[in-house]
């Protein structure tokens, strides 16, 4: 449990059960939204750029964190569900016009469907063996939309897309969009958070912990397993659908299984069963990638001797090198790191 | 259940949970052969016999984790053979497990929570938006599990990871989980397996509480002879995986079936 400061105490379960417990907690949070709120004013349309990929990126995150952190499946094909919801909300914004309210959701109900297809096979399959088999999700996303008639979902030409509209504001620069994301991240983690605190996310858990318990205390582990594929897809649903939004183009090389490894890789980075360590594991990987390919070019630039590939390929490998760190080093992530942190600094000067 | 019931000698009540001439086997090993017993509402009913007697796959067999293939299992008069181990759970079968299947990951109260799971009825997007009612049916089973936390004496360590936990505790937050479920018969696996003469002193005491205070029928397997002998009402022995015996514990002690099973065959 977190700690808390001490002479904090709970006199009611709602008081128990609540996130934040203390004012400082309330403020932080305040200021962080605040922060947030005002960010398009303090940094350059540049940082602003990579701040709108982060949000977006993170609503997946999240719905990964829901299936793998929380209810223990493993997915290797997150990155297939986004592109999914993005091709749904493409197709239905471009072909039949809907309005992007009607179409976003709409994309995360698609991508749910096609996760929840895939979570029927983690009823017989576990670990390693699931892994293989939501690869194939991936697989059978690109081969789908490469083969699929030109006209249906665009083949190799991808699809261009209108900016997003709701009412006389359209979300076309960087700013509106910002704001559009903002929202709807918020909205997706809160939602996350509302899940994984009562009786959905307990039963995620407990399959994940013990499925045979789960199932002799009455919980569905069938249904429940599916369910977490269900809930995670259309988080990616969600998430491919502002992108495609956002990027106003839509390619199936946008949506492939390296995205998937990388979204897999901000989960360990920042902790494994944690929405905090979703958001904090895409924050940091995301920023580390952008340090990363800014500098590529600017090192081939400065040290020509070395040559353009060798810097690229380096970069890849500091990169896959970071993780394999965190595997190694803290393979629970930062949450646990910070929570460790917090935990001494309360009981400073005392060990325990 | 009435208090007449409760005071008319134990043993005498309608079963609640029975076995009908139930064959169970793993390719060649018969692992059950051809068992009927049945569980009394009103009564602790232990389950004895050497290692590998058959007594887990007993109680396997009435959570429904593993299928006979002969026989039936019923359940307050309805049959319950083949279906799945959560139907057969939400009808009223909770049970404690040998070692420990606890949810390692999640708190004391969490886990005990999760019993409570079939009870609630929040939905994945009421949960989503956790609108006022989503949280007052969190607080209202909270009660509920708050009782269990009382009855069990682990309010201390109600915001404790389970993971964290030593083996005795771990044991009675297990048993907490399965009392949340509102159980109308508790399957117990070698409860006291691995406990210090203490924890098995408390365990007994919570076992007696659980059938004074709540009135559940208990299925005891345990290895330990003393806490059969004080706390069952009837004792049910198997050997190979044959019911050999049955009766009072005093009958028990004395049946030459049991002493052979448990002694060898007297020359």
């Amino acid at each position: 449990m977190a700690m808390l400061p001490s002479g904090v105490f709970a006199v009611r379960y709602a008081q128990d059960r609540a996130l934040l417990r203390t004012r400082p907690q309330w403020v932080s949070l305040a200021l962080f939204m605040l922060l947030l709120a005002l960010l398009p004013h303090l940094v350059t349309p540049r940082l602003l750029a990579i701040a709108n990929l982060m949000l977006v990126t993170a609503i997946v995150v999240v719905g990964l964190q829901i299936t793998l952190g929380y209810a223990g499946q493993v997915n290797l094909g997150q990155s297939a569900f986004m592109g999914v919801g993005a091709y749904a909300a493409g197709v239905l914004s471009t072909k039949w016009s809907l309005p992007f309210l009607v179409t976003i959701p709409l994309g995360g109900v698609a991508a749910a469907l096609f996760g929840f297809v895939f979570g029927l096979s983690a009823v017989r399959i576990k670990g390693f063996y699931l892994a293989l088999t939501t690869i194939a999700a991936q697989f059978i996303f690109h081969f789908a939309v490469l083969n699929l008639p030109v006209s249906w979902l665009g083949g190799s030409n991808g699809i261009s897309m209108h900016p997003a509209r709701l009412g006389g504001i359209e979300f076309s620069t960087d700013v509106s969009i910002y704001y559009l994301f903002l929202v709807s991240c918020t909205l997706m983690v809160a939602g996350a958070f509302g899940m994984m605190r009562s009786r959905t996310g307990r039963a995620f858990i407990a399959v994940r912990d013990d499925d045979v318990a789960a199932g002799m205390t009455g919980i569905p582990v069938v249904r429940t397993k599916a369910m977490a594929f269900l809930v995670g897809a259309f988080y990616a649903g969600i998430g491919g659908g502002l992108y495609a939004y956002y990027i106003r183009f839509i390619s199936v090389d946008q949506f492939n299984l390296f995205n998937s490894v990388w979204y897999l890789g901000m989960i360990i980075v920042g902790g494994t069963g944690s929405i905090v360590g979703a958001l904090l594991g895409t924050f940091l990987i995301r920023a580390f990638q952008e340090v990363v390919t800014s500098i590529g070019p600017l090192l081939a630039e400065l040290v020509p001797w070395l040559g353009g590939d060798i810097v690229f390929a380096s970069m890849n490998i500091l990169l896959g090198g970071l993780i394999a760190f965190f595997v190694i080093v803290e393979p629970d992530g930062l949450m646990h790191r910070w929570n460790i942190l917090k935990a001494s600094y309360r009981l400073w000067p005392f060990r325990y | 259940m009435t208090l007449a019931a409760t005071t008319t000698a134990p043993g005498t009540a309608p079963p609640v949970l029975g076995a009908e001439h139930m064959t169970l086997r793993f390719g060649g090993v018969t692992a059950l052969h051809d068992v009927s017993l049945d569980v009394r509402a009103d009564e602790t009913l232990a389950v004895i016999g050497p290692n590998g007697a058959g007594k887990t796959s007993l109680l396997n067999v009435f959570s429904g984790f593993y299928h006979p293939q002969q026989g039936r299992c019923f359940f307050t008069g309805t049959e319950i053979t083949g279906k799945p181990t959560h139907e057969i759970a939400q009808m009223g079968v909770a049970r404690t497990f040998q070692g420990t299947h606890i949810f390692a990951g999640m708190t004391v109260l969490d886990n005990i929570l999760v019993g409570r799971h079939f009870h609630m009825r929040t939905t994945i997007p009421q949960s989503f938006l956790y609108f006022p009612w989503a949280h007052r049916e969190e607080l209202r089973h909270r009660e509920v599990v708050e009782d269990i936390i009382d009855l069990l004496e682990i309010e201390s360590i109600r915001s404790a990871l389970v993971g964290a936990l030593g083996y005795g505790l771990r044991k009675r937050v297990d048993l907490a989980r399965a009392l949340a479920m509102e159980p109308r018969v508790l399957l117990m696996d070698e409860p006291m397996a691995g406990m210090n003469t203490e924890e098995k002193e408390d365990l007994a005491r919570f076992i007696l509480d659980i059938r004074e205070a709540r009135h559940i029928p208990v299925v005891l397997v345990e290895h330990d002879m003393s806490v059969v002998m004080d706390l069952a009402d009837r004792v049910a022995v198997f050997d190979f995986g044959r019911k050999i015996a049955e009766g009072t514990p005093q009958q028990i002690q004395r049946n030459p079936a049991v002493i052979n099973a448990y002694l060898g065959a007297s020359a």
